[in-house]
Order: structure tokens, then sequence, then C-alpha cells
């Protein structure tokens, strides 16, 4: 039996169905990824499991106990918000302190759990500082430790870092990330950022529409989209139509299906390579762009459709726009997707 | 791996305000005094009909500050103010829970009904009051309490907006969720965090309501007249006796709001301190 069960959850606001019979476990200890886009279902799911939204269907069960109707305040359950929400009128101290004092902790206990959870979000010295003097970052980890403090029998973290800027983001998941680890701490994790869900999950659940599109740990997620949503939600894969992937290939693709490829597997060269188990196209480069330690090209194939294709940015081995290539796409790495989701498999 | 930010809102460098600023608000500062100051030269001298006024004499103080029914009408005026202002404002901060942490789409009715009385005439707030409750034999047909009731609906609005801010300014429903979740009690998280946040914006808007209250005479004349005098009516009824004595009264009741005024700022800013 999971740790967390959520059975056949229905959340209606109005006439608008918000989420639509979601069922899954999640396992203690796990640090679960609820992924998708803005208004999929997946912070409305992280609020009724938290008691802050009530379900109009379903069960919600937390370590054998049902918690459908018991109120937010008695769940034991920990919460980072994307606004900080930092109490404006105590220090960081305070606000940190603040659950323990609701348990009605001893003042001894308070004071060295207190101090143990600002050390552990790296704020020590600013004990004393109120909100308002505090750097964003800084704000999240006050939020953070507040909420790891009174030791909850879950941590929910809605899109907490999505107000902080790109470098201290990266800092602050892999702190989560490590929070987590040193706690064993049962985290769900709330974001519309596939990266982000990348770095810092063990098991991604892929929200559409107020519906679970696909579940599994990163590598499976990415690797194996099961949908179109899927595929164009993570990972920036190429689709092909079915007849297009025929009339480029000569490869027969049933109706209903796209063709799915990830850019980073697609070959490309100025010469017509002598490759095995791969599809050969050929195409003009119409743009590249420079992505990090990627360079992006894209490619203009026979019939008009253009595709991407990611190659490692090494400055002696560029191709300029309207440059003719050779793509080569690996036949292991062109999945057939429906259109609606349904298990997928590669074209050979 | 280390996390070392650098903290925003750090304080800005010092900057003198610039001469023609300083200018321009001095021309303004004059402008809004001189009516004061006209009134209170006014209120110093025997007569005042040549360029200069002649005959210093603080005879109107005097007069006025032997008066005992001055005093009691002070005394009442902000006994008034005092009371219906508390009144509002505990009214309005229940409401508002309700509206904040309950049911949030009550605010626009909430809105609403705070806005009534700026479209309400105060002749016709005090003639319904009387004859609503004149004669009833309840608490409420006595004048004073007429008159607390009268006041806590004339400044509803202005302490509404006050609240209504405030509580905005705050994310006020955010803050108690995040109690919430921290095993604090709605009402509890409403009272312990909510409140200390928006005391500032609840003593500005009671100043705005303290000098309505200090400066009504419709409702205070019609519902109690000389049954409970305030300063107004006794303006009022001084008015034909001496310009002097009218004078010295006004310029006491500036210097009693300004009084008020600056105490509830000096709280203002100990709780923005705290």
């Amino acid at each position: 039996m999971a740790y967390i069960e959520f059975r056949d959850v229905v959340k209606r606001f109005g006439d608008n169905t918000v989420l639509d019979h979601i069922s899954f476990g999640i396992q203690q200890g796990d640090l679960v990824t609820l992924l998708g886009p803005s208004g999929c279902g997946k912070s409305t799911l992280l609020r009724c499991l938290s008691g802050l939204e009530t379900v109009t269907e379903g069960q919600i069960v937390l370590d054998g106990r049902d918690v459908t109707n018991v109120p937010a305040s008695k769940r034991n359950i920990g919460m980072v918000f994307q606004q900080y929400s930092l109490f404006p009128n105590m220090t960081v101290e305070q606000n940190v302190a603040f659950g323990l004092k609701m348990k009605k902790v001893d003042p001894a206990t308070i004071e060295r759990k207190v101090a143990e959870a600002i050390a552990m979000v790296e704020l020590s010295g600013k004990e004393k500082a109120y909100p308002s003097s505090l750097s964003g970052g800084q704000q999240q980890r006050a939020a953070l430790a507040r909420s790891i403090v009174t030791e909850p029998a879950v941590l929910l973290l809605d899109e907490p870092l999505s107000a902080i800027d790109a470098k201290l983001r990266k800092a602050l998941q892999s702190r989560i990330r490590e929070i987590h680890q040193e706690l064993g701490l049962t985290t769900i994790f709330v974001t519309h950022d596939q990266d982000e869900a990348m770095v810092m999950s063990d098991v991604i659940q892929l929200f559409h529409s107020g519906r679970i599109e696909q579940a599994g740990s990163p590598v499976e997620v990415y690797t194996s989209p099961v949908s179109e949503f899927a595929a164009s939600f993570i990972g920036s894969y190429n689709q092909l139509s079915a007849s297009d992937f025929t009339a480029l290939t000569g490869v027969p693709v049933p109706q209903g299906n796209v063709i799915a490829i990830r850019p980073e597997t697609i070959g490309i060269s100025r010469e017509r390579p002598d490759e095995k188990d791969a599809h050969l196209v050929d195409g003009t480069v119409v743009d590249s762009t420079p992505r990090g330690n990627v360079l992006r090209y894209t490619v203009r194939l026979e019939g008009g459709t253009t595709v991407f294709v990611d190659v490692l940015f090494r400055s002696f081995h560029m191709f300029d726009r309207g440059n003719k290539v050779y793509l080569s796409l690996p036949e292991r790495d062109c999945l057939v997707i429906p259109v609606n989701a349904a298990s997928a498999r590669t074209a050979a | 791996m280390s996390l070392k930010t650098k903290a925003v809102g750090a304080s800005a460098p010092d900057k003198k305000t610039p001469l023609a600023a300083k200018i321009f608000l001095g021309v303004v500062a004059l402008y809004l005094l001189v009516p004061f100051l006209t009134t209170l030269v006014y209120s110093l001298f025997v007569e005042w009909t040549d360029v200069l006024p002649s005959g210093f004499t603080l005879r109107n103080y005097a007069e006025l500050f032997t008066n005992s029914t001055f005093w009691f009408s002070i005394g009442r005026t902000l006994v008034l103010c005092l009371v219906s202002v508390a009144i509002t404002i505990v009214l309005l901060l229940l409401a508002m829970y309700v509206v904040v942490a309950v049911n949030r789409r009550l605010g626009r009715f909430m809105q609403f009904v705070c806005m009534i009385p700026y479209a309400l005439q105060g002749v016709i707030l005090s003639i319904g009051i009387i004859s609503l409750y004149t004669g009833t034999g309840t608490i409420l047909s006595n004048r004073m309490f007429m008159l607390f009731g009268a006041y806590t609906i004339l400044v509803l609005p202005y302490i509404y907006q006050g609240i209504r801010n405030a509580l905005n300014a705050i994310d006020a429903n955010m803050l108690i969720q995040a109690a919430e979740m921290l095993g604090c009690g709605r009402f509890r998280a409403y009272v312990q965090v909510v409140l200390p946040n928006i005391v500032s914006g609840i003593l500005v808007s009671s100043l705005l309501a303290e000098s309505i209250v200090f400066g009504d005479f419709v409702l205070a004349n019609n519902i109690a007249g000389t049954n409970y005098q305030n300063i107004q009516v006794f303006l009022q009824a001084n008015m034909a006796r001496s310009s002097g004595l009218s004078s010295a009264i006004v310029v006491v009741i500036f210097l009693v709001v300004a009084a008020v005024t600056a105490l509830v700022l000096k709280l203002q800013h100990t709780s923005q301190n705290k």
C-alpha cells in the first residue's frame, strides 16, 4: 500500500472539472513531481492533499488514514508556496518557530530545532531579519525551513522556485534535493518546468487537462513519451505526421499516429553517412541557435517539414544557413505515438 | 553548496530634497495654514477692522477654558469618536474575516454595503434613525446611543476602505493558508498573523474617521441637539454670541484633532517598528 493514495479524486469548480478521476499512489520517502502546463490541475491536487481545497469526489489516504475531510491544520503537512508567504511582522526565527509553537513544543526544543532548520537552509546570521529585508531566494529558504522544522508527514512545494532567477533556482533545486535526501521526507513538488522536474524527481506525474497523462521516472518519461502531448511537453520532441514520415523514409506508419524523435538523437552531416539502422533524409539548414553547450539547427526537409537537430557546440564544426545536409534518424529513436494517449512503440 | 545571495531593498543613498521641492512644499503648507492662522489671529485680538488687528487679548480663551460646557462638549466628541470608530473597526474586522478566510465572494457584497453611507445625506440618516428608534423604549432610543450608531454608519466606508486595502496589500488569505499549514486554526491565524500586519492601515483610516466625526454638525444637531452636545453644536450655539469666541473654539478643535492625529501617528510608527 502506498504512503499517499489518491483514489478517484474529482475536483470541480462550478461546471469546470479541474481534476478528472485522479488515482495514483506515492511511496514513502519519494520526491514526486507533478508536472504540467498552467491550468492542468497539478496545483489543485496539491491543495486538495494539503486540505486547503476540498475534493468533490474521491478519497485521499495519507499513511493509512483517510484525510479527505480533515482540516488543513490537522493534517501535519508542510507546504511552501510560490509567493513565499512569510509572516511580515515576524523575523526569520519567529517565522520558523511558528509551527512549533502551534504544536506547543517546549521553548528549549523550539530554540534548538529552529537553529538547526535555519542552518540547514543556510540562513544562519539572518535569524533576526524581517522578510522585507531578505532577497527572494532567502525568503523562499526561510519558508522551506518553516515547513520542514515541524517534521511534517509530507512536504508540498507549490512552484516554489518560479519567481527566482535561473542561477539561484538551480542552486535551490540542488539544496531541496539534498534536504529531501537528508531528512527522507516524502515530498511532492509542483512545477511547469520540465527541466526542473528532471533534476528534482524520483517520479514524475505528467498532468494534462485534469488527468495524468504519463507517470514514471524522469528517464522513462523523457525517453518514452506515451502521447503527442507528452512528447511535445517533455524534451522538445520533433513530431512528424505519419504521411510526412512515410514520404521521407518510405516506411509505412499507421494513420492516427505521429513519429516523435528527440533533437539530440538526430545525426547531421555534410556528406551522406553510411549508417545502418537509421533513416537517411536530406534537408537545408534554415537557422541555428546557440543554447548553452548545445547548438540547435532548424533543418527544412523535403516537403517543407522542419525539424530541430541538437549537437554539442563545437565552433570548428558548424553549418551555415542554406547548407545542404543529411540527417540520420536512428530507427530505435523514432517513436510511433498515437495522437491520443496510448502506448508507444518504435518504428522499425 | 553555497547559496549566499545579496539582500534586496538595501538602504538607498540618502538624497537631499531639492530646493525647488522644498519651496513648493512650503508654499502649499502656507496656503493650507492660512485659514487656521487667520482664525488664530482673529481669536487673539479685540477687533480686526483695518489691515492689522488691534487690542491683543486672551479673553476668548480664558472664557472658553473656564466654561465647563465647553470641556464636556470636547469630552463627548472624543467619546463619540472613540466608541463609534472602535465599534466600526471591530464589526468590520469580523466581517472581513469571513470575506478573507471563509467566502471571498462575499467581498463584493461587503463593498456594496459599506459604500452605501457615501450616498446617504446626513439629514436623511438622522431623520431615519430618529423615526426608527425614538420611543421604542429600548437602549437604542437613548440619544447618545443613537449618535454612536449614526457615526458608526457614517465612518463605515472610510474604515472599510482602509482595512480592505491593508488586507489586499499583505495577501491575507495566503498568510492564513500558510498559518493553517503550520497547525494554526483560521481565526487564530487571522488574529495572530493578519491583524498585526494591518494595524497601520486601520490606524490611518481611523484618523480619517476621527476628523469626520469631529467635523459633523448635522447628525449631532438633528439626533441629540443639546441633549448630548458635541463640539460642533457647542460652536453653533456660541457663534451668535461672539465671533472672537467662535474663532477660539475653532482653534481648539483644530488643536485637539491635531493632538489625536499625532497620537495615532505615533502609535502607527510604533507598530511599524515592531
